[in-house]
């Protein structure tokens, strides 16, 4: 292992002793023990944070609306774009474990502008409202409020719900989690209800039509949003990114060694953050049975959890896209000639077949609340992710404080949404999610670029991704930036 | 004694059971249904939820599940929740048209879904009711042993910082 014995140039917390391992420019990582892998599987690990976050307006909206429109076999798209963020979720664990930094960090240690381009970027991405914009789509469905003032209504109270967090985020959190709980048991009753073996096998089938690409999908109007929608099967944008300060705050693998990162909901709590994470010793077989160990960990939450969460939900709500395309044939008319909002409202009739327009309610209200949900987690996330690298790199910003920063990165999101719903060039709350998820696509084929970079660079061989892992990520970066590129060269536009 | 500590194990299953049978079973058969009618559908699919629903609390109080693991809990509702959509269908749904294999396949595949919901609740719903019942109830106090051994390992974990 290429250790030195180099002090590091802070010293707190005491290193145990004075071996470092320098990765990129950035101050080198002390070596700490490795702390013992969880014995157990168990279900509650920090995937959670990503399914919780993932299994969201892809899954119940977008791929669905793509399934009315072309068919089940579009789906092959969704199994690529999953399986490849079940890879990719691995690899961001891998750095975020080994030395309980970020990728962000990574990135910096590899190379500083590229952790303020993911800043840009995380702006450029995450000012389109698009998940609250499609839940208020949903709710103006059932209520008649026009989606505009639900859409803000929903931001501000996004960033007031954050700055009382300290009062109530985990009352806030116990409430979510339940609400998840509830939507995935809801969906599946509702799935056995309305839905038939044939709906899944056509479902699953369609999986696996390699290569399908109706013509009609080849369009200025739908080839974008299709770009959009690989980018929300599963976690979309920056989410995996994030999912790497999570892992950190929860103290997986080296991880343990860094202390929580105190969000606006702990303000007056902080604690000295190192500027660096730490290594452990990879030439030692004891530290390298433990590291497996960490890897079995979190190879579970990705197979299992992630994976086959995101595909059941999935497939379930396919089951009602194609029992609502059966109901309601006129529904893929309505759809190519741009009314894009038809496939809410003809999904909400599906479920109403199956019983009572009620049910038809509950299912736009699963919508709105998954809209809300997700922004909670995407706009918290976002401004934790902001605040983490404006604390560690700009000169003087530790002077600010981590929760002020928090706080200026979450209303600033919320004020700029409020710009762009109002004034943006998007139009209506369906081209708001689907500028969202394009642009999301820009930034997962940066990341897979980056992970690349971080992985084989900034870490010491033993833990360095093995090579089809790496092959995998790098067709995960051709694969969206492909797909984006493709979409603008031939049809000159970003999003309809 | 003993009996009715390993039941009183079984309430936050049951509930879970009742009130997601009640949700989408009773508001299925609403339209066009007598109200009495919808009421016996969603009880006959909650019932069956919550019978097996407090069953798999009875069975984690004797450790044959482990709290929080998903695998046996997924293979339990494959079985339960199928059986469940079946003998709500026979009384009171427009019956298995495709033939029972076929309903039974589906019901299947869906029940993972709903295992996962399911445990999701139940892991967030339990410990609170352990912690309620652990003075009085033996059964309970060794369950909520086992909560607490894993609270305190995550705990440790995250101890370790400085």
């Amino acid at each position: 292992m290429d250790t030195s014995n180099t002090p590091p140039a802070t010293a707190t917390p005491p290193v145990e002793d004075g071996r470092v391992w320098k990765a990129g420019r950035l101050e080198p990582m002390p070596i700490r023990k490795l702390p013992d892998a969880p014995p157990s599987v168990h279900l509650l690990g920090p995937t959670v944070f990503l399914v919780a976050l993932g299994v969201g307006m892809g899954e119940s909206y977008m791929w669905p609306r793509l399934v009315l429109l072309f068919g089940p076999e579009i789906r092959w798209l969704f199994l690529i774009g999953v399986t490849l963020q079940a890879v990719v979720m691995l690899e961001m664990a891998r750095y975020a474990m080994a030395t309980g930094e970020s990728i962000f960090s990574g990135a910096a240690r590899v190379f500083k502008p590229l952790m303020w381009f993911f800043f840009i970027v995380a702006i450029a991405v995450y000012i389109w409202p698009g998940h609250l914009s499609a839940g208020a789509a949903a709710f103006e469905e059932i209520t008649g409020i026009p989606w505009v003032v639900t859409a803000i209504a929903g931001l501000i109270l996004v960033g007031v719900i954050f700055t009382l967090a300290k009062v109530i985020y985990n009352l806030l959190e116990n409430v979510l989690s339940l609400l998840i709980g509830a939507l995935v048991l809801g969906t599946a009753v509702i799935a056995a209800m309305v839905g038939s073996w044939a709906d899944v096998v056509t479902t699953i089938s369609g999986m696996f039509a390699i290569g399908y690409l109706p013509p009609e999908a080849m369009s200025a109007a739908w080839f974008p949003v299709i770009v959009g929608a690989c980018a929300f099967a599963g976690p979309s944008g920056m989410q995996q990114m994030w999912y790497t300060l999570h892992l950190r705050d929860s103290g997986a693998g080296m991880g343990a060694h860094i202390p929580k990162v105190r969000g606006l909901r702990h303000a007056g709590e902080e604690e000295e953050m190192p500027n660096r994470g730490f290594m452990f010793d990879t030439e030692d077989p004891a530290e390298m049975a433990k590291w497996k160990g960490w890897r079995r960990w979190v190879t579970f939450d990705a197979l299992l959890l992630f994976w086959g969460v995101t595909m059941l939900v999935t497939i379930s709500f396919t089951v009602i896209a194609q029992s609502a395309a059966r109901i309601n044939p006129g529904v893929r008319d309505a759809l190519m000639a741009d009314d894009r909002e038809a496939a809410l409202s003809a999904m909400s009739a599906a479920v109403s077949s199956a019983g009572s327009s009620v049910l038809g309610v509950v299912f736009l209200g699963f919508i709105a609340l998954i809209g809300l949900n997700a922004t909670l987690g995407l706009f918290d996330s976002f401004s934790r992710g902001q605040a983490d690298m404006t604390f560690n790199f700009v000169p003087g910003a530790k002077k600010i404080g981590m929760s002020k920063l928090y706080a200026i990165f979450l209303w600033g999101v919320i004020i700029f949404g409020i710009l762009i719903l109002l004034f943006g060039p998007a139009d209506g709350p369906s081209a708001i999610l689907d500028t969202l998820a394009f642009l999301s696509t820009f930034a997962m084929g940066a990341y897979c670029v980056t992970l690349l970079l971080v992985n084989n660079r900034m870490l010491p061989k033993p833990i360095r991704p093995k090579w089809w892992s790496n092959a995998i990520i790098g067709f995960g970066a051709v694969f969206y930036l492909g797909m984006l590129f493709y979409s603008m060269i031939a049809f000159g536009v970003v999003v309809n | 004694m003993n009996g009715r500590h390993s039941l009183e194990l079984a309430l936050p299953g049951a509930t879970i059971g009742a009130v997601a049978g009640a949700m989408a079973g009773g508001l299925t058969l609403f339209a066009g249904q007598p109200a009495g009618m919808a009421a016996l559908s969603a009880l006959a699919l909650s019932a069956p939820l919550a019978l097996f629903g407090g069953l798999y609390g009875v069975l984690l109080g004797h450790g044959v599940f482990r709290p929080g693991t998903f695998g046996p809990v997924g293979l339990y509702w494959m079985a339960a929740f199928p059986l469940s959509r079946l003998v709500q269908e026979t009384l009171f749904g427009v019956g298995t048209a495709d033939g029972v294999l076929t309903f039974l396949a589906y019901q299947a595949m869906v029940s993972l879904g709903f295992a996962i919901g399911f445990v999701w609740m139940h892991e967030r719903l339990m410990p609170h009711w352990l912690i309620r019942r652990a003075p009085d109830n033996p059964v309970a106090k060794e369950l909520l042993g086992h909560y607490l051994r894993y609270a305190r390992m995550t705990q440790a974990r995250k101890g370790a910082r400085k």
